[in-house]
């Protein structure tokens, strides 16, 4: 496995070793943006901020996607528990920000894990409906548990602190730290990605027979990168209660898992990073959709589709698939001018193939 | 086995930058000016549904907006008040929270309007309320949300010239009990915030008069099986109290008739509506005599003010063949506006002071009665007392029996209650 690793790195086209020149690009973007923008108090929160913590909320599912073959339909219900757990503890209890930001992060990690242990010894499809199951079965006790939601009128305001050194009720400031926030669990992401932990998770989606054989615990691995996952939605749902200032049912309702679901896949499944771009394409037909049609969520919809069908690893796909498409006329072209007859045998199917076309284990 | 470690990002930043351009170049067209006082022109931002269950609001706002623009010479897009401008700007939403904070926001930050009219849920209301805390410049005028709450969390910028679901109640309880003189009721409700307001404002006024309640059912929206409840309502009942909606609410009173059901019924303000009335021919034997209260008179309302109201009402596009409860609260909640803004001679300035004075101080008499103000920027209104009985042609209509006039807002906002609920 680590030859593999390593002649991954050494054998890398020279635009992916220098693809830290597009992140950095990214993020002077991301840095630039309250300042480029004409009306802050608007691009700020509703395209800004809800695109931060839709990505990453989204890059959670993403993450399970890409490196353990599993999709998770909970991932807006965890950040919703999280959510809830701010708000509960903060209205409810009147506690302190930063006790109520640990209280919604621990809840949503614990709701993650008990999730897990429902559902990873499930996978492809079953895996799918149970955590579509237990988001539902959470809508309808976050509609209806009056003490503890407070039904759907929900709890209500949560504030954004001033914390002294930095006052989180300034948009621009707040826009600057959920943009930390985001860069952080993308690298947390890539970082536990890339451990023994991570690269043990991807022999587990690939063959966890073989896995198990190796004297892996495959339903373990399964649990911890669920819960993992299930941390980096919490931390998602800390930024969208502080965004809404509120959370009701609406934050767990099915809408809220498809609108995930719709950002991961068309900013690409298999990609951590483009999880956003898919955030930006939903905040902006969210926002602007209805200067073009009265009936929007269709608009949403077609866009949806259009994206399954021409580029079904999503945007962040699109460079690999003009690559591969240059590749092969190339090879084309080369087989007419040299006229030899061998083929090169067929390359394996990548992960990210297998995942979209749907080889989940 | 292949290990993921790197993408194609250079390429796919470039095209998801593009993408992002573009999409820019297509909103930056539709970003409004901000007006204030001393400009000529009234920008209000028009809240409605336009998706999901309650798509058909925005037909409805829009007709009741146009019957309101149109006696003032105006359309739906606009007219003139006093020598200013009157733009309106249209923002769907699907109903839910979310999407109403989103275009809420859009309307103000990125529109630019002086004025918020809407929204249709209650979902919706409460966000909204919740946002207008943040935005003290603008006002924001209710379309058809009715949650109790709304009015009492201290926004001064924020009017609702309705009802709210509470009050949509106001004298049945007493009707109940001295008229139709049932001493003892049973109670079977959805289990969320608009049916405790409901039922709350319903059992207040009815434990207040004498009334007793034998035991509270509270079911999940959607339920359809009211057999085992059914089974379960004490003897020495008078009625039976049904704050269920839409489909619950047929499903309802179809397994009534099956059970054979001798009690008479007393309906939330949206158990006897077109969708449960029609939902089975065979409910007429249940149906018939069922008292309920709400703003919408039904048939026998003598009001010189509603025929002309109706008239010009179903001449608007789509509009439906009679005015539902949303374009007489949109209609009712907008022409205040007009008569504030007609009053405050179009003056913005000042924080929106004289505007803000003008809706505070409004009274005026509407196709539903008289509407004036409480000290919360809440109307203190007329409402209806419906009871349902059999047209000669064997359908099934509502009838107004009674109104109760000058209904005011409590200032209980009610939850989940078990017999009375507390006040």
């Amino acid at each position: 496995m680590t030859q593999q690793v390593d002649r991954v790195s050494t054998s890398k086209p020279l635009w992916a070793r220098y693809s830290w020149i597009g992140w950095v690009i990214v993020v002077g973007i991301a840095v630039a943006f309250p300042f480029v923008v004409d009306r802050p108090r608007f691009w700020l929160p509703n395209i800004g901020v809800r695109s931060l913590w839709l990505g990453i909320i989204a890059m959670s599912l993403v993450f399970l996607n890409r490196y353990v073959g599993l999709l998770s339909l909970a991932q807006a219900t965890i950040a919703g528990i999280s959510a809830y757990g701010v708000g509960y503890a903060m209205v409810t209890m009147g506690l302190g920000f930063f006790v109520a930001v640990a209280t919604g992060i621990v809840a949503g990690t614990v709701a993650g894990f008990l999730v897990a242990l429902i559902a990873a010894r499930t996978k492809a499809i079953y895996f799918l409906m149970i955590t579509l199951a237990l988001g539902q079965v959470f809508y309808s006790y976050a509609s209806q548990a009056i003490e503890v939601t407070n039904a759907r009128r929900g709890l209500a305001p949560i504030k954004k602190p001033d914390l002294g050194f930095v006052n989180l009720n300034d948009i621009t400031t707040f826009y600057f730290f959920v943009l930390a926030l985001a860069v952080l669990c993308y690298l947390l992401c890539r970082y536990v990605a890339a451990t023994s932990f991570g690269l043990a998770l991807q022999g587990i989606r690939d063959s966890p027979e073989r896995m198990a054989a190796l004297g892996y615990r495959v339903n373990r691995y399964r649990i911890g990168a669920i819960t993992f996952a299930a941390f980096i939605a919490s931390i998602g749902g800390v930024v969208l209660v502080l965004d809404r200032a509120q959370v009701d049912p609406d934050v767990v309702s099915l809408g809220s898992t498809l609108d995930i679901l719709v950002v991961a896949v068309i900013g690409g499944i298999g990609s951590l990073g483009g999880v956003f771009l898919g955030a930006l394409v939903l905040t902006f037909l969210d926002n602007f959709a209805q200067d073009f049609t009265d009936r929007y969520q269709s608009l949403t919809g077609v866009v949806f589709i259009i994206v399954l069908l021409f580029a079904p690893a999503g945007i962040a796909g699109i460079g690999k698939q003009v690559k591969r498409v240059i590749d092969r006329r190339r090879k084309e072209l080369s087989f007419f001018s040299v006229g030899d007859p061998q083929q090169e045998p067929p390359a394996a199917q990548s992960a990210e193939e297998a995942i979209t076309k749907g080889k989940q284990q | 086995m292949k290990l993921r470690n790197k993408k194609g990002w250079v390429p796919a930043v470039a095209v998801g930058t593009t993408l992002i351009l573009a999409l820019s170049g297509c909103s930056a067209g539709t970003s409004g000016g901000t007006s204030g006082g001393g400009k000529d022109t009234i920008k209000i931002g028009v809240l409605a549904t336009s998706e999901g269950n309650l798509a058909f609001g925005m037909d409805e706002a829009k007709a009741a907006i146009g019957v309101a623009m149109q006696a003032i010479g105006g359309t739906i897009d606009g007219g003139e008040i006093n020598g200013k401008k009157i733009e309106l700007v249209y923002a769907g939403t699907d109903g839910t929270s979310g999407t109403a904070q989103t275009q809420v926001k859009k309307l103000v930050e990125n529109d630019g309007v002086d004025i918020v009219f809407g929204p249709v849920s209650g979902d919706e209301g409460e966000a909204v309320v919740q946002y207008a805390l943040t935005v003290p410049e603008v006002t924001f005028v209710n379309g058809s949300a009715s949650p109790v709450a709304m009015t009492l969390q201290g926004a001064t910028n924020f009017f609702r010239f309705h009802g709210d679901s509470a009050m949509w109640m106001g004298g049945l309880g007493e009707y109940a009990y001295k008229t139709k003189g049932y001493k003892k009721i049973y109670s079977i409700a959805e289990d969320y915030s608009f049916p405790y307001d409901n039922a709350g404002g319903f059992f207040s006024g009815y434990c207040a008069a004498g009334g007793q309640v034998t035991g509270n059912s509270w079911v999940p929206v959607g339920t359809t099986d009211y057999g085992t409840i059914i089974s379960q309502i004490p003897a020495g009942t008078d009625a039976v109290y049904v704050g269920l909606g839409g489909a619950d609410a047929a499903s309802f009173l179809s397994q009534a008739v099956t059970a054979g059901i001798k009690l008479p019924l007393v309906g939330g303000s949206i158990a006897v509506d077109t969708t449960a009335l029609s939902g089975d021919a065979n409910i007429k034997a249940v149906a018939v005599g069922t008292i309920t209260g709400g703003p919408v008179p039904g048939v026998g309302y003598k009001n010189p003010m509603w025929q002309p109201f109706v008239d010009a009402y179903v001449k608007q596009p789509k509009a439906f063949p009679s005015p539902s409860i949303f374009s007489i609260l949109y209609y009712n909640s907008f022409e205040s506006l007009i008569l504030g803004l007609q009053q405050a001679k179009g003056d913005l300035s000042n924080k929106q002071s004289a505007l803000r004075d003008a809706l505070g101080g409004l009274s005026w008499d509407s196709p539903t009665g008289r509407i004036s103000m409480d000290s919360n920027r809440q109307a203190i209104v007329d409402n209806f007392l419906i009871e349902v009985q059999a047209a000669a042609d064997g359908s099934l209509e509502q009838k107004t029996v009674s109104e109760a006039t000058a209904v005011k807002q409590g200032t209980t906002v009610y939850d989940r209650f078990e017999g009375c609920p507390k006040s």
